[in-house]
């Protein structure tokens, strides 16, 4: 309703209010005018940081533009994508990535919902624990990256310090290919089991408790209510916050970037970092592009499909 | 990564370099500051020091900043902004090898008219101040004096051999394979000491610096330049024997776990005594001889007492890698600021200031000062780099430099961590690079 409107009303049984428009506000200004007026300065900034980028990357991507090179853009048509769907190097980097993305958001998986198990089951210094456990979430990826090559460096870091005293032999974390990924899924474990932990820990404390008390009056075991009960309910929280996690872990670049710098060779190179080098050492603006779009489409078929399940689950 | 990739994207074209004016214009009386940028390490924060209290003496009314940014980061910082075509930088800092890619998308101004009228050329090496500056590439060891300048040298540069004189004697090794077979022993009499240290990471030009070193010691050769050739040149017989030697005989004498390791790593090595051979630019050798870094001694006297410094051994040949960076002039800076810009590359090329430069502790490329008192006697690596300066050669200065780079270091790197055989790491070195010579004719397609 706008406030200009009359003091009568069309629908039946609404009172019409006669209270004056609140002092300072224009007369001309209806509320929708008012809602277009809040809301624009966001959708500005939207359409000129996320829309336009996203539209003139897609442009890009059907030519062979070359941000620092001269010349206008041609069109290449799908040629681009052609050659990122069928280059031995992509299918290398996609490789590592999936590794990479199984393996930590699996371990985080694991490891999450057993801290949030054990937390949810304390009566007391609950919020202190949440709290400290929740630390490393909350410091920035660079820093993390930076103090654990540090700790996992061979020669000088403190992990081999402690290995060596424990009468073990020093692991070449970040230059063997194999503990080179294994390192960088450990370190990203490190920071982010806070965050499954923290929503599992919310889907934990909201099963209503009778239900344990209706299952101890059946004398159900301690496995069978958790088969039975907790996990059955936690389980779509839980997916969702896998969802977030698999999204973030796909698009990995601030760590290896630090930590191994893709090495040894190339063997944690993720597509995330592959692009970046593309995009600024070659300066191939237009293969660059492509290779970006399709890691969003991706990401979009792989999360509606995911979502799929979640809804049908829900409606099971 | 996208909005990135469009910023870049959106700034617009123009292909060749414009050229700065034979006189340098009038310079502003208002308060400015010349900006500067390069990669952060000491000679960064000498130069800006040195600048603000010796130019400023004669305009007061400029500051001097030098940005830095991290090593890794410095192409892509220089080069993302040439992209906008807006820099917040007047004087690039650029290594030699990314003058080709600067000069082609026309980012840095040709200096050649400005060089001829306030430059005094002949007080040069003219390796030096055509590798700081010419394009296309000069000849190894020569000048065209017909080629265009697009800048002038601000630090020269090369490795140094660092040796424990306390471990295996006075005299240093003067061939390859002495220096090797003196390092398999020291590691051998001292345990917990490693024989070797020197760049092995796949970050920069790390490793590819290390494998291009051995490559010319050995008497191969990165490619051709007449022909744009590298698959057959970088890979034949010599290129095969450097590769072997590197990863079969001087990759097991260095420490566990060194294979990610560059400037700061080898120079950690160094200091705590781990160490009896090591190669590192001179440039960022100073803060070995600082006690308050060191393991060797308490003083700095203590310190040489154990260290020494000597030229690269030779083997087949005497050659040398060519480090160091040239400066050069943003062509999106303001007038004024290109104007200044200019003056200062006037007065950093005089003699008595190249001289004060190198008593700062930066490393001068004019002949006087590079034989200078004041420039000898400043460090005791400064020898180094004089007796070193006929024996350089530089990598490929082309448009295509970076992604070169990238496929060598990578496959260096896959190869001393045993993540590729030397021999398929080398061809697939040289596949790949001749690969992205052939497609340089395209444009932003490509690149994987």
């Amino acid at each position: 309703m706008s406030d200009s409107a009359p003091l009568t009303t069309d629908h039946p049984g609404q009172v019409a209010s006669a209270t004056p428009p609140a002092p300072g506000r224009s007369r001309r200004l209806s509320d929708r005018g008012l809602a277009v007026a809040f809301t624009s300065p966001a959708l500005l900034l939207l359409l000129a940081m996320s829309v336009f980028p996203l539209l003139w990357a897609l442009y890009l991507s059907f030519t062979d533009y070359s941000a620092t090179r001269g010349g206008p853009a041609q069109f290449l048509w799908f040629e681009n994508y052609t050659a990122i769907l069928t280059s031995p190097q992509v299918h290398q980097r996609a490789l590592t990535t999936l590794i990479y993305v199984v393996g930590a958001v699996a371990l985080q998986t694991v490891l999450g919902f057993a801290i949030a198990y054990l937390i949810s089951r304390r009566a007391h210094g609950r919020g202190l624990l949440t709290t400290l456990f929740l630390v490393p979430m909350m410091l920035s990826p660079v820093v993390v990256g930076l103090f654990w090559r540090f700790m996992l460096d061979a020669q000088f870091g403190v992990i081999n310090s402690m290995l060596g005293s424990l009468g073990l032999g020093q692991v070449e974390w970040l230059t063997r290919q194999r503990t080179a990924l294994l390192s960088l899924v450990l370190v990203d474990t490190w920071q982010w089991t806070p965050f499954i932990m923290l929503i599992a820990l919310a889907g934990l404390t909201a099963v209503p408790k009778y239900l344990y008390e209706a299952a101890s009056i059946d004398r159900a075991s301690e496995w069978f209510q958790f088969r039975t009960i907790t996990l059955p309910l936690v389980w779509p929280l839980l997916l969702i916050a896998v969802l977030f996690r698999a999204i973030e872990a796909f698009r990995l670049f601030d760590l290896v970037y630090i930590l191994t710098s893709g090495g040894p060779g190339v063997s944690t190179e993720t597509l995330s970092f592959h692009v970046y080098k593309v995009a600024f050492l070659g300066f191939n603006t237009g293969t660059a592009s492509a290779y970006g779009i399709l890691m969003v489409v991706i990401v979009i078929v792989l999360t509606q499909l995911y979502l799929r399940y979640l809804n049908k689950l829900k409606e099971d | 990564m996208l909005v990135a990739t469009t910023v870049a994207a959106c700034g617009g074209q123009d292909g060749s370099a414009p050229k700065a004016p034979a006189t340098i214009p009038e310079l502003t009386k208002d308060p400015l500051t010349l900006s500067f940028i390069w990669f952060d390490w000491p000679p960064a924060h000498a130069l800006e020091a040195f600048a603000n209290a010796e130019y400023t003496k004669g305009r007061p009314n400029v500051t001097i900043k030098v940005k830095t940014v991290p090593n890794a980061n410095w192409h892509d910082a220089m080069f993302t902004q040439f992209a906008a075509h807006k820099t917040d930088f007047d004087i690039p800092i650029l290594d030699s090898q990314h003058i080709g890619e600067a000069v082609t998308n026309g980012n840095i101004l040709d200096i050649t008219d400005f060089v001829k009228k306030n430059i005094d050329v002949k007080a040069y090496n003219p390796y030096l101040l055509a590798a700081y500056g010419q394009f296309p590439q000069a000849e190894t060891g020569k000048r065209d004096e017909n080629a265009s300048l697009y800048g002038l040298p601000l630090l020269g540069d090369t490795w140094t051999m660092i040796y424990r004189k306390d471990l295996i004697g006075d005299k240093p090794p003067q061939t390859w394979d002495e220096m090797i077979s003196v390092a398999e022993k020291c590691q051998a009499d001292n345990p917990g000491v490693s024989g070797l240290a020197f760049h092995q990471a796949n970050g920069s030009d790390a490793a590819a610096v290390t494998y291009n070193t051995v490559n010319g010691v050995y008497g191969g050769n990165l490619w051709d330049p007449k022909t744009r050739k590298i698959d057959g040149v970088l890979n034949d017989a010599a290129g095969q024997e450097a590769m072997d030697v590197l990863v079969n005989k001087m990759k097991p004498l260095t420490a566990k776990g060194s294979g990610n390791w560059f400037i700061d790593e080898v120079n950690a090595a160094v200091a705590q005594g781990k160490a009896c051979i090591a190669f590192n630019w001179i440039a960022a050798s100073g803060g070995l001889l600082d006690p308050k870094q060191s393991t060797l001694g308490t003083t700095r006297e203590q310190i040489l007492d154990k260290l020494g410094f000597a030229p690269l051994p030779s083997q087949k040949t005497n050659l040398v890698p060519l480090g160091g960076m040239g400066m050069h002039v943003s062509a999106y800076s303001p007038e004024a600021n290109q104007a200044e810009a200019l003056n200062f590359m006037k007065w950093f090329e005089q003699g008595d200031i190249q001289k004060k430069w190198a008593a700062a502790g930066g490393v001068p490329s004019r002949t006087d000062a590079l034989e200078s008192p004041e420039f000898l006697n400043a460090q005791p690596f400064n020898q180094v780099y004089t007796d070193s300066v006929p024996r350089m050669r530089d990598m490929w200065n082309v448009p295509e430099y970076a992604r070169l780079v990238d496929i060598e270091n990578t496959n260096v790197n896959a190869a001393l961590n045993g993540a590729k055989a030397p021999k398929d790491a080398l061809d697939d070195i040289a596949k790949q690079q001749q690969g992205v010579l052939n497609a340089s004719s395209g444009k932003g397609g490509g690149g994987l």
